[in-house]
């Protein structure tokens, strides 16, 4: 059979697959343990040594490499990435409700929303700066015109998430709770809450990572002041140094760090998700 | 059973999704403190009645009463109507109690947490399940997952409940226990029930009265014994699946059958004409009987049914058309019969029910 | 339906959507109308007016350098999209079909998904050290024996973004195609394969012909993503390569803000053409 020669070659070429997804970040991560301050972001490594990150800690005796700029920029990103993960999901779980009912228009306003994740940064970007240089006049600033482009963007992920998780979850509860004389707005937030709030979860986490990391409508729509995506590509232009490399290796973890919390809270809702597919099963 | 007042009354209800109609004007009353199966089969719209009485769903046209008031344009959660679902829609993050204290603690007047411990309480011992307070809703049983949706829906003290097929995801032996309980613990409060069941056994059983709906229109509402005995239309008999039903032409005080013709002595408006005669009112005799009670069906032995109390024997006719006997075992052994042999079947004329389109005799 | 609660339904639904559509109206929809708007008017030298003109569209279709650039990006994209089309679909083919076991493939995913959460910029600068004259690809090369001399077009050329940009697409379109192989019933290919059918005919006949809606989502994702593009081509290229994106960046540095609309509206007309093509190999409204 010819799928039993196909199946190994193809395993084979997953793993070179995922070689290609990873080679790079090893190699950077290996390269930011170069020594310094003389060692540079190539090969081969001198001597191994935890110097850069000490650079980025401020921890290493002055000298003719500057400190990343990032200190400030990256209290900005992890405050606008709050800002934005909040309104994003706020709008997004109110918008996957609404769409629970038919009504009239439901594809128009389905695609618009849509719409936010599938225009390119570039233009959200430049349409948002020219609103506000050119028409309102207004300055641009990260937690005024990009928390607004960054809420277009996210929006829609969370919107998609909580339609997912909303179309399979089944209204007998919410009438139940009618029934009982508890009015709608009690309802949703005693039973329909509780009950999606893994999904709630997941739209958070999308919205957070998306905004932290956001970086073409943000380079547009901030103004003077930079958040975390903005101080690293400024260093783009100018010399290279590992110090740049173990930053990207702090923030990758960092990004795990959160994900490890989304995983713990997830877990701990998990159980009530459980309860709720048993019920389910039953019916 | 006291008759006094309707509880709720329908007037004109009738509600559509697209061009299906599943309620055709339904004009509806029940009575005050009593128990009302609503028998239909699946898709006569006994669900969406339902639905439209406790709120979830509105009427295209038509008003709803309840207790004299005027609820039509009332929200659900407004109308003081219990719902019992048929997968129960217990809040699976809460406990048992607190499943049954909910309508107490969120509902719009404030009840004082003293109040809601005794009343959820009585409540839960009411239906049987004290002890179990503190479980999640997935550590207990489908029988007891739908004593607790009772007693969620009883604690409110609700005029009316509406069960949705309440026993319809319980297994046989337990959906006859909760039959005879449903019965009992309606009967020790001041509520009536409004039982929506597609089993005709079960709505003969449990209803104090018996509505038959069908095609989105309720087409006869009457005692269990009434309906059992004088189906108002063919299809009411149909449905109750007790009656072997023949169809042939009624002429001249007389129905054409299959079985030659058979007197009529009264006929009830139907739109074809149709001979009934329950299965327990059928007798088996040998071809060459000669002391029949009445018309002669020719008919061949299939097989036969233990029920315990009694057994189904199942014939064909020359039509290939299959007719059942009841035979009570209260009325002796039954025969024995030997498979593929040929009967003939017989009854008293008077006992059957004649349905024909002219009516007038 | 009863006009009071049709009413009352028809509120709710207006409350819970006009928070979100006033939003996507007033920051999106307005915005891209506003790009099209400005890039008919009146550019000076540091400033700009509102007197309509067709001056700013002359200009980009004068100038080699702006159309130059519509071109680069139309061949960027035409290679990166087959590219991550041709490296992906193997091993879309392999977790989405050939892997038995639900675990392995979740995993496998889940693999594949991970880089994500590694900074954008971050994953683009890392093909730096990779691609340099004495990066490691350099250097593995010459210690197997292969060159001699590091090779140097890897890096700051078009080949750098090319690599850069398939590696960050290509699992949008592994996603996608590995879903939609993930839904074929086994029992058609068993079946097929009962009837004689080689794996070749059970691929052109049954598999490619049923994961092609995927094949069309992913290269939506991909096109939409690469002809967007800026940062890559900016930082591996060495501004060698020039996209629509880096035209607008540079425009809008300069605040020749209807020359970057123009650009703003080109790209969005391209987009439009791109995505509308796709949408008509498949109906998605179907597939889906």
């Amino acid at each position: 059979m010819e799928s039993k020669i196909l199946k190994p070659i193809l395993a084979v070429y997953v793993g070179l697959f995922i070689l290609f997804l990873y080679g790079p970040f090893i190699v950077l991560s290996i390269l930011s343990f170069q020594q310094g301050p003389e060692g540079g972001p190539q090969f081969p490594i001198i001597e191994w040594s935890t110097y850069w990150y000490q650079h980025l800690f401020g921890l290493t005796p002055p000298s003719r490499i500057a400190p990343l700029p990032v200190g400030e920029a990256l209290v900005r990103s992890l405050t606008l990435a709050f800002m934005t993960m909040v309104t994003a999901t706020v709008l997004g779980v109110m918008a996957a409700q609404a769409f629970r009912k038919r009504f009239r228009g439901a594809g128009v306003v389905f695609y618009l929303i849509v719409l936010g994740m599938m225009v390119p940064g570039v233009l959200t970007g430049l349409g948002t700066s020219l609103l506000a240089n050119n028409v309102v006049g207004i300055e641009r600033h990260w937690w005024s015109t990009a928390f607004l482009a960054h809420v277009v963007y996210t929006f829609p992920f969370a919107f998609l998430v909580m339609l997912a998780i909303l179309n399979r979850f089944d209204g007998s509860v919410e009438e139940a709770s009618w029934s009982l004389g508890v009015s709608p707005i009690t309802t949703f937030r005693k039973v329909t809450f509780p009950l999606i709030f893994p999904g709630v979860l997941s739209a958070m986490l999308f919205a957070f990572t998306l905004s932290f990391d956001e970086f073409p409508r943000t380079l547009f729509a901030s103004g003077r002041d930079q958040t975390l995506p903005l101080a690293i590509y400024g260093t783009f232009s100018v010399e290279i140094h590992p110090n740049i490399f173990a930053f990207g290796v702090m923030t990758t973890l960092f990004s795990f760090a959160l994900l490890a919390v989304y995983g713990i809270l997830m877990g701990l809702s998990v159980r009530r998700a459980k309860k709720m597919a048993m019920q389910e099963d039953i019916a | 059973m006291t008759q006094s007042d309707p509880i709720f009354r329908l007037e004109g209800v009738t509600r559509r999704y697209g061009n299906l109609t599943a309620l055709d004007g339904i004009d509806f009353g029940a009575e005050d403190n009593s128990y009302i199966a609503l028998l239909g089969p699946s898709g006569s719209g006994k669900t969406s009645l339902l639905r439209v009485i406790a709120g979830f769903e509105a009427p295209d046209t038509g008003r709803i009463w309840f207790q004299g008031r005027d609820i039509t344009d009332l929200p659900a959660h407004e109308r003081g109507i219990g719902f019992v679902f048929q997968n129960f829609a217990l809040f699976p993050h809460l406990t048992i109690f607190e499943n049954v204290a909910f309508g107490l603690r969120n509902g719009a007047t404030k009840v004082p947490d003293a109040e809601i411990t005794d009343r959820v309480r009585a409540s839960i011992d009411m239906v049987g399940l004290a002890g179990l307070e503190d479980r999640n809703p997935d550590q207990i049983s489908g029988g007891q997952k739908q004593r607790v949706a009772l007693a969620r829906s009883l604690v409110m003290q609700p005029k009316l409940v509406l069960l949705d097929e309440p026993l319809g995801a319980l297994d046989a032996n337990l959906r006859e226990r909760m039959q005879t309980e449903l019965r009992t613990i309606r009967e020790r409060l001041d509520v009536t029930f409004l039982h929506v069941t597609g089993s005709e056994t079960e709505a003969l059983a449990m209803g104090d009265r018996v509505a038959v709906l069908d095609a989105g229109r309720i087409v006869q509402y009457d005692t269990p014994d009434a309906i059992y005995d004088r189906p108002i239309i063919s299809d009411v008999a149909l449905f109750l699946n007790r009656f072997n039903l023949f169809e042939g032409t009624l002429k001249d005080g007389s129905f054409h059958g299959a079985f030659g013709a058979a007197p009529v002595s009264s006929v009830r408006a139907n739109d074809s004409d149709v001979y009934a005669i329950r299965y327990d009112r059928t007798r088996i005799f040998d071809t060459d009987a000669s002391d029949l009670p009445g018309p002669a069906l020719p008919v061949r032995y299939l097989a036969s049914e233990y029920l315990g109390s009694s057994i189904i024997f199942l014939f064909e006719t020359a039509d290939h058309k299959t007719v059942e006997v009841d035979h009570h075992l209260s009325l002796g052994e039954p025969r024995d019969l030997s498979v593929g042999q040929n009967y003939i079947l017989s009854w008293d004329p008077a006992q059957a029910i004649v349905f024909g389109k002219e009516a007038a005799q | 339906m009863s006009a009071a609660i049709g009413k009352r339904q028809k509120a709710t639904t207006f409350q819970l959507l006009a928070p979100g559509v006033v939003w996507m109206i007033l920051f999106l929809v307005a915005p891209i109308m506003m790009i099209v708007y400005v890039s008919f008017w009146t550019q000076t030298t540091f400033a700009i007016n509102s007197t309509l003109t067709l001056d700013s569209w002359r200009n980009f279709f004068a100038s080699e350098a702006y159309v130059g650039a519509l071109w680069t990006t139309i061949r960027l994209w035409l290679i990166v999209l087959t590219l991550t089309f041709l490296i992906g679909y193997p091993a879309a083919l392999y977790v989405g079909l050939l892997v038995k076991s639900k675990t392995v493939a979740t995993v496998l995913l889940v693999l594949c998904v991970i880089p994500f959460w590694t900074s954008f910029l971050i994953r683009v600068l890392a093909w730096r050290p990779m691609l340099g004259k004495e990066g490691a690809i350099n250097i593995i090369l010459q210690k197997v024996g292969l060159i001699d001399t590091p090779i140097e077009v890897l890096l700051f050329s078009e080949l750098s973004v090319i690599i850069g940009m398939t590696q960050i697409y290509v699992v949008f379109m592994v996603g996608p195609i590995a879903f939609m192989l993930g839904r074929i019933d086994r029992n058609i290919i068993e079946a097929a394969r009962d009837l004689g059918a080689g794996f070749g005919r059970i691929f052109w006949k049954i598999i490619f012909p049923l994961s092609l809606p995927g094949v069309v989502v992913g290269a939506i994702f991909v096109s939409v993503m690469v002809l967007g593009e800026f940062a890559t081509s900016g930082a591996l290229s060495g501004r060698k390569v020039n996209l629509l994106g880096n035209i607008i960046v540079t425009q809008v540095g300069s605040l020749k803000w209807a020359m970057a609309s123009v650009v703003g509206v080109i790209l969005t007309i391209l987009l439009g053409i791109v995505v509308a093509g796709f949408l008509r190999i498949v109906d998605l409204k179907r597939e889906i």
